[in-house]
């Protein structure tokens, strides 16, 4: 048997496809990637190496700035806010016994719908003079211009957008939290009600510590899907009005697809990268402690 | 105030907060259905009310306008070779690494589990160039490729674990049987994690057939083009026929709904089961 397990043949046959396909698709890819973000490419001509020059025209870009501020907003918003209100429903769902499966269904919904006809969805009911607004004007109220407005720091299409993105996306933190905290033993709350807890003190003592190797898991999946945050944005102002909601990605699409700055959009490509790469770092490093055994 | 009437109290509460939160998920979605069949001069005249009569118009039109019929078909024949193909590759990888025997078994591990961090964007652009080199641009073989690289790390994450857990002794008993490695994975390793290829296929076909920036970029074809691109491309701010373009979201999303409403229970858990290993 130990012969058959170590047959070298029937190793490769098993691993060849999987690993052809990632060398060829995503790893060359990314030293290409890399390359070219140092060099001038248009497409029509071969790349010409410029060195740093696409880095240093990234700092002096205007919309890039408008990108990066508003991939940062992104990230911090739904870190969290997908972690309160992820924890605070799965939180309520626990705690019921009717019904939990209908809200939690409900709940988790958009997650498994295409975000381009819900971003046009969302874009429809923000518009000017459909949707919310009718609603407010039937109360004699006028409606800002949601999708429009540049004023502020963060500007209130930014907060719009986050707040779809969390509508969307939260099911998938409830979800998360509610099979972590299911998987905790009752008699510890038997032990903890014994020893005079009530309810909230033992969410707080017994479930927060019990769940953080699952913040670590939903919050690295949250942070790189909101740097790679493109659907809604795209469908709901393509990064307008003036690039004041780009961000990377829609910005990377623009820059490479619509201007072919290849060179120039390889470099906001490694930029993406490279802050995917210390994001997760980061977290796994501060959040993800030894697990209890339950 | 009793220790029992304070409970219902609280689960009444919750139960409103419950019923508020779920209107904000249904509403949205409700309202869109009621306005697309609606005229476009009864979406402004009356917002909130039911339709007068039923316009089915709106959907024909969209259909045909917006070549919905063949970007479902797309979308269709993309998820459906990129689910079966990751699938097979992809347990395939996952045998090798958790039952065969060799060295570089964590390696190639690390190598697969990198691939989830990496944004597809990255990646792009020298594929995009490198497809065009070859013909591979506009076509739909061009778009599964990358779709089936970007769901292998999860679905060699998720059976690798599959595998690992199941019992040598069935594995000793076919060799002993005289059955080859390879009757081995497709006669007893598969069918026995029957979960675990759910679970897997159903995380790539969600994730691919709502993909948009891949099928955006790479096919520019009208007739090759999946739902998401179609329908991105139909509905737009410009266009001002609303109630039209009402009826392409809803014609968009409804299939996904009803196979929703039909198996919630499975897709929920299979997904987060993914994703609590992912």
């Amino acid at each position: 048997m130990d012969k058959l397990l170590r047959d070298k043949k029937a190793i490769t046959v098993f691993l060849m496809p999987a690993l052809l396909l990632f060398v060829v698709v995503l790893f060359v890819p990314i030293c290409q990637s890399v390359y070219y973000s140092f060099c001038e490419y248009k497409g029509l001509t071969a790349p010409e190496f410029i060195g740093l020059k696409n880095y240093k025209d990234l700092l002096k870009d205007k919309s890039m700035m408008f990108a990066l501020k508003n991939s940062l907003f992104f990230l911090i918003f739904s870190c969290v806010t997908q972690l309160v209100m992820g924890l605070f429903l799965a939180a309520l769902l626990t705690n019921i016994k009717k019904g939990r499966n209908l809200f939690k269904n409900i709940i988790y919904l958009p997650c498994v719908l295409s975000s381009t006809a819900l971003g046009l969805l969302w874009m429809f009911i923000f518009s000017p003079k459909l949707g919310i607004n009718q609603a407010l004007e039937k109360f004699g109220m006028e409606g800002p211009l949601w999708l429009m407005d540049t004023s502020g720091f963060i500007i209130l299409p930014m907060w719009v957008i986050a707040f779809v993105a969390l509508w969307q996306y939260v099911g998938q933190s409830m979800m998360l939290y509610m099979a972590q905290i299911s998987g905790i033993s009752t008699s510890l709350y038997e032990a903890s009600y014994i020893d005079g807890c009530n309810k909230a003190k033992s969410f707080i003592h017994i479930t927060l510590p019990l769940i953080k190797p699952m913040v670590a898991t939903a919050m690295s999946l949250n942070a790189i899907g909101s740097l790679k945050f493109f659907d809604l944005i795209f469908n709901m102002t393509e990064g307008g009005p003036n690039h004041r909601t780009e961000v990377l990605a829609t910005h990377l699409y623009t820059q490479g697809f619509k201007y072919n700055k290849y060179g120039y959009a390889s470099a906001i490509g490694v930029v993406l990268i490279v802050m995917c790469l210390i994001v997760t770092g980061l977290i796994n490093k501060f959040v993800k402690t030894e697990n209890y055994e339950m | 105030m009793s220790d029992k009437m304070k409970s219902t109290t609280v689960k009444t509460i919750i139960y409103i907060f419950l019923v508020l939160v779920a209107v904000i998920y249904i509403a949205p979605l409700l309202w869109v259905f009621m306005v697309s069949f609606k005229t476009n001069a009864e979406i402004f005249s009356s917002p909130f009310s039911l339709p007068e009569s039923f316009y089915i118009d709106n959907y024909t039109f969209s259909w045909t306008a917006g070549k919905l019929g063949i970007a479902t078909l797309n979308s269709f024949i993309v998820c459906g070779i990129t689910l079966i193909l990751s699938m097979l590759i992809g347990s395939m990888a996952a045998f090798a690494i958790g039952r065969l025997r060799f060295k570089l078994a964590k390696p190639c591990m690390t190598f697969f589990l990198l691939g989830m961090m990496i944004p597809v964007h990255c990646v792009m652009i020298p594929l995009f160039t490198r497809f065009a080199k070859i013909g591979l641009s506009n076509s739909l073989i061009g778009l599964i490729i990358p779709y089936l690289t970007f769901s292998l790390p999860t679905t060699i994450f998720i059976m690798t674990g599959f595998f690992q857990s199941m019992p040598n002794e069935l594995i000793e008993s076919a060799c002993i049987d005289g059955s080859s490695i390879y009757g081995i994975f497709f006669k007893i390793a598969l069918p026995l994690s029957k979960t675990g290829l759910f679970v897997t296929g159903l995380m790539t076909f969600v994730a691919n057939w709502n993909e948009l920036l891949l099928a955006m970029v790479f096919i520019s074809d009208d007739a090759k083009k999946t739902l998401p691109v179609s329908l991105s491309k139909f509905v737009g701010p410009y266009n001002t026929n609303y109630s039209q373009m009402f009826a392409a979201i809803i014609i968009a999303i409804i299939p996904t709904v009803i196979v929703y409403c039909i198996f919630s229970n499975q897709i929920v858990d299979g997904l987060t089961a993914g994703a609590v290993k992912g």
